[in-house]
């Protein structure tokens, strides 16, 4: 397995420079890291619905990407890449393929979360070997920053902003991992860019099994989340050692904590980083969600551990 | 007291809807149309109303669908992609005679659709869009004072003929800022005894868009088509910059007319004695109006921002013989008015074999 950086620096860069993504924009890290564990002489489709990614990296006449591409609408990157692995598997059977393929989506968290779902959930039951990417920056980012269904609780995005009656969002987001995994296929995971060896192990495990696999990747996004550019990493890093975002992967039914953390850091070192919670540590109004996010936190932790039998 | 202010034309649309009072916003993120619900996040729980972020556009136009049923003023706004996955929920809604309002913010070109400026679904607008044998109410804004004024008009239309409807309008529309006249609070809204509000006093009552027994579909759907002419018959608006003596009769609608209105000043000042009709309802289109003018001037010269589509209604509309010719820029540019003056020059000019198409 290329997990040292030795051994990754030999491998060619799929998705390859000159794309118009932000400078410290989480998703390209998110996509390059992931590639990185496709295995070695296969060819690669990527599927991809609408949103940064997608407008970024193919502006006519360019592309970025050093394989076939097929963009979709937002709805249904799942859909359509079902289409091109039934097509696929059709055409190897019929012998008029030889080489091998790996499919592959980066769909966004509006994209899987919330009008992607329906789609995925339909790839997932009927067992399409494809490896699906979430690279999840917790909100409507390309349309201009609108909370979507993977936004924190107490998150200030343009569709739930604070002010005389709200903290800005007023419901915690979804467990998409855990839904993924309730589908039974062989391989899901839930990452972060910080963590690139884990990352890479995961995308590994997900392109070798034969049958539809789940990666949920923290992809901060520092327009939509309010830090400085250059803290990417260290802001996605703390999401992991706060566990607001613990890593882990669910293999053949199996759940495993794939970075343990000791010292679970309060969740507020996490928020004050970014100023889309600034307003719940300003204002006192608004410090009500504080606790309320701790909770959420400490009791999905303490599910993970409990699913992954390390509670006592 | 009327209120000027500067304005951005998805801001006054936003306002004008609240002073019709709807209340009820369904929504989803897409690009140019975001500011609709951005504004209306904050402003609607302001005034007691509800923002509600779906989790698609099927989800937000079903969410009205339900509003409506329930006797709300609800409306939604999208565009190109996301109107294309409301058309199910639209047809269910004309078929129910359920009132809303729907902004099409458009976008350019069939697929992903840029988000340039674009006239290209107005087919889908005017022709009902979705499945089956209906009709939207459509108006077509062509300032920013008329985003604020006509969303008003769409959401009362709506109700008064349990009809959905839909502002037509563009980038260039929504974005552009220009100074608004606020209307003073305005109109109650009609009583809605149809509405589904617990049964609680009364009988209980069904809405419904299917029709199973003998021949009551038919019986539904002419009654349908007996309001749509009575639309036809009482609520056309038009714009009609005519002259006594005219040797072209300009038509468009939208952002598109503005650069008409600049050609067709220019083409007077040069001598030419030009006219412009300017529909702003697309359905019921102001068919009427543009047969007696062409009768009077010969020369119908049509200017669109797609290939073609308004075309179609206003070659059925002209006086029989009309000569009548198009200008279309489907690509998301935006015919110049010099690019229009010089095409009003070449076709008055001409003889009858410039025309492409003789009604």
């Amino acid at each position: 397995m290329a997990t040292s950086i030795r051994e990754m620096s030999k491998k060619p860069e799929i998705l390859t420079g000159g794309h118009r993504l932000c400078a410290g924009c989480g998703a390209s890290i998110a996509v390059r890291q992931v590639l990185m564990g496709a295995p070695d002489g296969v060819h690669l489709v990527v599927a991809n619905p609408t949103g940064c990614l997608e407008v970024s990296t193919t502006i006519y006449p360019y592309t970025s990407w050093n394989c076939s591409y097929i963009h979709c609408a937002f709805e249904n990157a799942a859909s359509t890449m079902s289409g091109v692995e039934a097509a696929f598997k059709s055409l190897q059977r019929q012998g008029k393929i030889k080489e091998d393929f790996r499919f592959v989506v980066f769909g966004g968290d509006g994209g899987t979360y919330d009008i992607g779902f329906q789609a995925l959930s339909g790839a997932l039951e009927r067992g399409h070997r494809m490896v699906y990417v979430c690279y999840n920056n917790e909100a409507y980012m390309n349309t201009g920053i609108q909370r979507s269904g993977a936004t924190v609780l107490g998150t200030w995005t343009t569709t739930s902003p604070y002010g005389e009656n709200s903290f800005g969002k007023t419901q915690n987001r979804k467990d998409m991992t855990a839904i993924a995994a309730a589908h039974n296929i062989p391989y899901v995971a839930q990452a972060s860019i910080s963590h690139w060896r884990d990352l890479v192990r995961k995308a590994e495990k997900a392109f070798a099994v034969d049958g539809p696999s789940f990666i949920n990747v923290l992809s901060p996004c520092h327009r939509g989340w309010r830090y400085p550019m250059e803290q990417t990493v260290e802001v996605a890093k703390l999401a992991v050692q706060t566990c607001i975002w613990p890593l882990y992967e669910v293999e053949d039914g199996k759940w495993h904590i794939t970075v343990k953390v000791r010292d679970k850091k309060p969740v507020e070192e996490y928020l004050k980083t970014q100023g889309r919670f600034a307003h719940l540590l300003k204002e006192k109004k608004y410090a009500e969600a504080l606790p309320l996010i701790q909770e959420y936190v400490d009791q999905e932790w303490e599910k993970l551990r409990f699913l992954s039998g390390e509670q006592e | 007291m009327a209120k000027r202010r500067m304005m951005r034309g998805s801001i006054a649309l936003a306002e004008g809807a609240i002073t019709a009072g709807c209340r009820y916003y369904f929504g989803y993120p897409i690009t140019p149309q975001n500011e609709i619900s951005e504004h209306l996040s904050s402003r609607l729980p302001e005034v007691g109303g509800v923002f509600l972020q779906a989790e698609s556009e099927i989800a937000s136009i079903n969410m009205m669908l339900g509003a409506a049923a329930a006797g709300a003023r609800a409306m939604t706004s999208s565009s190109g992609p996301g109107i294309s996955l409301m058309q199910e929920g639209l047809s269910y809604m004309a078929g129910s005679e359920l009132p809303g309002l729907v902004v099409n913010i458009t976008r350019l070109g069939p697929g992903l659709g840029g988000i340039a400026a674009c006239q290209g679904d107005y087919w889908q607008a005017t022709r009902g869009g979705g499945h089956g044998d209906y009709r939207l109410i459509v108006l077509a804004p062509n300032s920013v004072q008329e985003m604020h004024d006509l969303a008003i008009r769409a959401l009362h239309l709506a109700d008064q003929y349990r009809n959905p409807a839909m502002i037509l309008a563009d980038a260039i529309l929504g974005q552009m800022m220009e100074p608004v006249n606020l209307e003073p609070p305005l109109v109650e809204i009609p009583p809605k005894p149809w509405a589904l509000t617990g049964a609680r006093g009364r009988k209980a009552q069904l809405i419904k868009s299917l029709y199973l027994a003998d021949g009551e579909m038919e019986k539904h759907n002419w009654k349908m088509y007996a309001k749509y002419q009575r639309l036809q018959e009482a609520e056309v608006m038009v714009e009609e910059d005519l002259e006594e003596q005219m040797d072209l009769l300009l038509v468009s609608f939208g952002s598109c007319s503005r650069m008409v209105n600049s050609a067709v000043a220019l083409a007077r000042s040069r001598g030419y004695r030009v006219g412009h009709i300017r529909p702003i309802t697309l359905f019921p289109f102001p068919s009427r109006e543009i047969r007696e003018a062409s009768r009077r001037v010969g020369k119908v010269l049509t200017v669109e921002m797609n290939t073609g589509q308004m075309w179609e209604d206003v070659r059925l509309a002209v006086h029989p013989g009309t000569l009548c010719r198009l200008l279309a820029r489907p690509g998301g540019a935006i015919p110049a008015p010099k690019e229009i003056f010089e095409e009003i020059e070449k076709f008055v000019r001409a003889g009858d074999h410039f025309a492409e198409n003789i009604c």
